[in-house]
């Protein structure tokens, strides 16, 4: 699957791809609006990341442009203005997310994760992790046919962590994932503490493996 | 000093016209004196006295003189003119003495000078109504402009436009007052969108630092002493751009930028906060009691989350384990109270300051209550602090709502 990176920061665009490509993904990246509108009238994407400040014109004149053709490419817009004007413009112009610079690699790993679900979605909305079964309509988890009793918020961590398997996910990332990004809480990361250790062991109870490593007190991994 | 002027003139004038009539009286004498060659008797006029003494010797002077006890009246006090002069009957000589009361005149000045005062307080008294009335009407833009100037909060702009008057100083002054305040909120406009530029562009740098971050931490190779250089420095970064966060957010409120309102359950909304905060309550052993009533208040919807998401993370934070949150929701107030860390009250003046910091927060940007507060603002409520019982007590009261 293809993904294409519309922002004109290359650093960025760079950390993105590298983060994203796996032996599922596979990135493109064009840092203004001429090359963009080329890229995306001659190819289609999974996934489209946009940035809507571009040299050469605004990204929401490109969301416009797919619309009109009738693209079917997912998009996520990023954004350096956290303006409620552009969210709503965004999302009504036809984008499948919005999200706001600076932004958490894995959250946005997550966002890419659901538009690619959403868009080849085909009939059965579910998500297989090894023994692990995600109903993503019911928000449940099941292993070998018995439902895994998680919290709302313990199956958000559990999907997120799926989204960005044998990834590192800081501690700051998944606070802002579950508490959102005004939840002023940087200097204290105990509860996320807490709250891993329950999933952990709420999924060895029933019966898996330990998935969820800590690395070095900076965050956390899914692994097989 | 004018009445007196006039008195003294009026005095000097009267005199004259005595001393004038005591002339014609001296001529009338020696005309007499001449024709029949003696003296006129004394004739008892009025207010006229006539005498002579002998005279050894002569001068050829007159001399005018004010005497107060009439010779010939000595019971009488009186205040008079005299004149003495000489002349000679038959080879002898004589010295005359005419004198004319001066009570006639003395009467005359003084209801003149009755007159003329009571003429001088009714002028004053009518120029000073007159005075009143006119400048009351002549200040009249000045005060316009002064109660405006009063009114005048910079930022919040409203059309400055002072009504014309045909006083050219105060259309001067009126225009001065337009050109500053409007360089005046034209420069405050420039820092804010300053203020607002410099947030917007610290974003990118700060997303390519955190995502280097990320993939960053992605590498195996890393020692542990490595991944906790890593992780300070990721820290670090994370407080940055919230303070970032956190100013772009204060001055979108203050530019208004929420003005979309609706009708707002508070209670369902503080009820979603307590679920969406279970697990940190739970964490630090915090026991909540809320006490909600059904309120409905008009205000922007983004801004009553982030309002309950500020108030709650503040309790959460500045509460001791195993402390306390009390929550009361009425019709005209919402306060939350916390078990407090210290004996000690913050201080109420400079809590909602930005970057204020308390004793044990260093840790905080201190911007989370000024965001508390500029909702308020904007949102037409007002917020209280007080410390009770060891208690901190943040006191949201809707009463001013419009």
């Amino acid at each position: 699957m293809k993904i294409l990176i519309i922002e004109d920061e290359r650093e960025l665009s760079a950390s993105i791809c590298t983060y994203l490509k796996n032996e599922k993904f596979f990135c493109e990246a064009v840092y203004d609006f001429s090359s963009a509108l080329e890229k995306i009238s001659l190819y289609e994407y999974a996934c489209i990341i946009l940035d809507i400040s571009l040299p050469g014109g605004s990204g929401m004149d490109i969301l416009k442009e797919l619309k009109a053709n009738n693209k079917a490419d997912g998009v996520l817009i990023v954004s350096a203005k956290n303006s409620l004007d552009d969210k709503v413009s965004g999302l009504k112009s036809g984008a499948d997310d919005y999200l706001t610079k600076p932004f958490y690699l894995p959250e946005l790993a997550a966002r890419v994760a659901a538009i690619i679900r959403r868009k080849s979605f085909d009939g059965n909305n579910f998500l297989q992790f090894d023994e692990l079964l995600l109903n993503l309509d019911e928000k449940t988890v099941k292993v070998n046919n018995t439902v895994i009793d998680l919290t709302r918020k313990e199956y958000d961590l559990l999907l997120y962590f799926i989204s960005n398997k044998n990834k590192v996910i800081s501690k700051g990332a998944i606070a802002e994932h579950l508490w959102g990004d005004d939840m002023d809480m940087a200097d204290n990361y105990d509860f996320i503490y807490t709250h891993i250790k329950n999933l952990r062991k709420k999924i060895l109870l029933a019966g898996c493996r330990d998935y969820i490593k800590s690395i070095y007190g900076m965050g956390y991994r899914l692994t097989l | 000093m004018a009445s007196i002027a006039f008195y003294i003139l009026l005095r000097f004038v009267l005199i004259d016209q005595v001393d004038e009539d005591l002339k014609i009286e001296e001529h009338e004498i020696e005309m007499y004196v001449e024709k029949f060659g003696k003296l006129p008797e004394p004739m008892p006029v009025k207010d006229q006295v006539i005498y002579y003494h002998f005279a050894g010797r002569h001068t050829k002077e007159r001399i005018f003189s004010n005497v107060t006890a009439g010779e010939s009246y000595p019971d009488k006090k009186e205040r008079s003119r005299q004149l003495k002069f000489f002349i000679a009957v038959k080879e002898q000589w004589y010295q005359v003495f005419v004198e004319k009361s001066l009570e006639g005149t003395n009467d005359i000045s003084r209801s003149i000078i009755m007159i003329s005062l009571a003429t001088i307080i009714a002028m004053l008294a009518a120029g000073f109504i007159i005075n009143r009335l006119l400048l009351r009407r002549l200040w009249r833009p000045f005060y316009t402009s002064l109660s405006f100037m009063k009114e005048f909060r910079l930022g919040q702009t409203q059309n400055i436009v002072f009504k014309e008057t045909n006083i050219d100083e105060f259309n001067d002054l009126n225009k001065t007052l337009e050109q500053s305040i409007s360089s005046a909120e034209r420069e405050y406009q420039q820092l804010k969108e300053f203020t607002e530029n410099a947030s917007h562009e610290l974003q990118t740098p700060l997303a390519v630092v955190r995502s280097k971050m990320d993939v960053l931490i992605q590498d195996e190779k890393l020692s542990e002493s490595q991944s906790n250089l890593v992780q300070s420095a990721y820290e670090a970064i994370q407080k940055l751009a919230r303070l970032n966060q956190s100013m772009l957010l204060l001055n979108k409120i203050e530019n208004r930028q929420f003005s979309e309102t609706s009708a707002i359950d508070i209670k369902q909304l503080i009820e979603q906060k307590l679920i969406y905060f279970k697990e940190l309550l739970g964490v630090k052993n915090i026991t909540v009691t809320a006490k909600l009533e059904k309120v409905v208040k008009t205000m922007n919807l983004s801004l009553a989350e982030i309002l309950l998401n500020n108030l709650f993370s503040n309790a959460i934070k500045y509460t001791p384990e195993g402390g306390k949150i009390d929550i009361v929701l009425s019709d005209t107030s919402m306060i939350f109270n916390n078990t407090a860390e210290s004996e000690s009250s913050l201080d109420k003046t400079k809590l909602f300051n930005r970057f204020y910091k308390g004793e044990q927060s260093s840790e905080n940007h201190g911007l989370g209550l000024s965001i508390v507060k500029q909702i308020c603002l904007v949102s037409g409520f007002t917020i209280e602090y007080k410390f009770i019982a060891r208690q901190h007590s943040f006191e949201v009261l809707f009463n001013l709502t419009p």
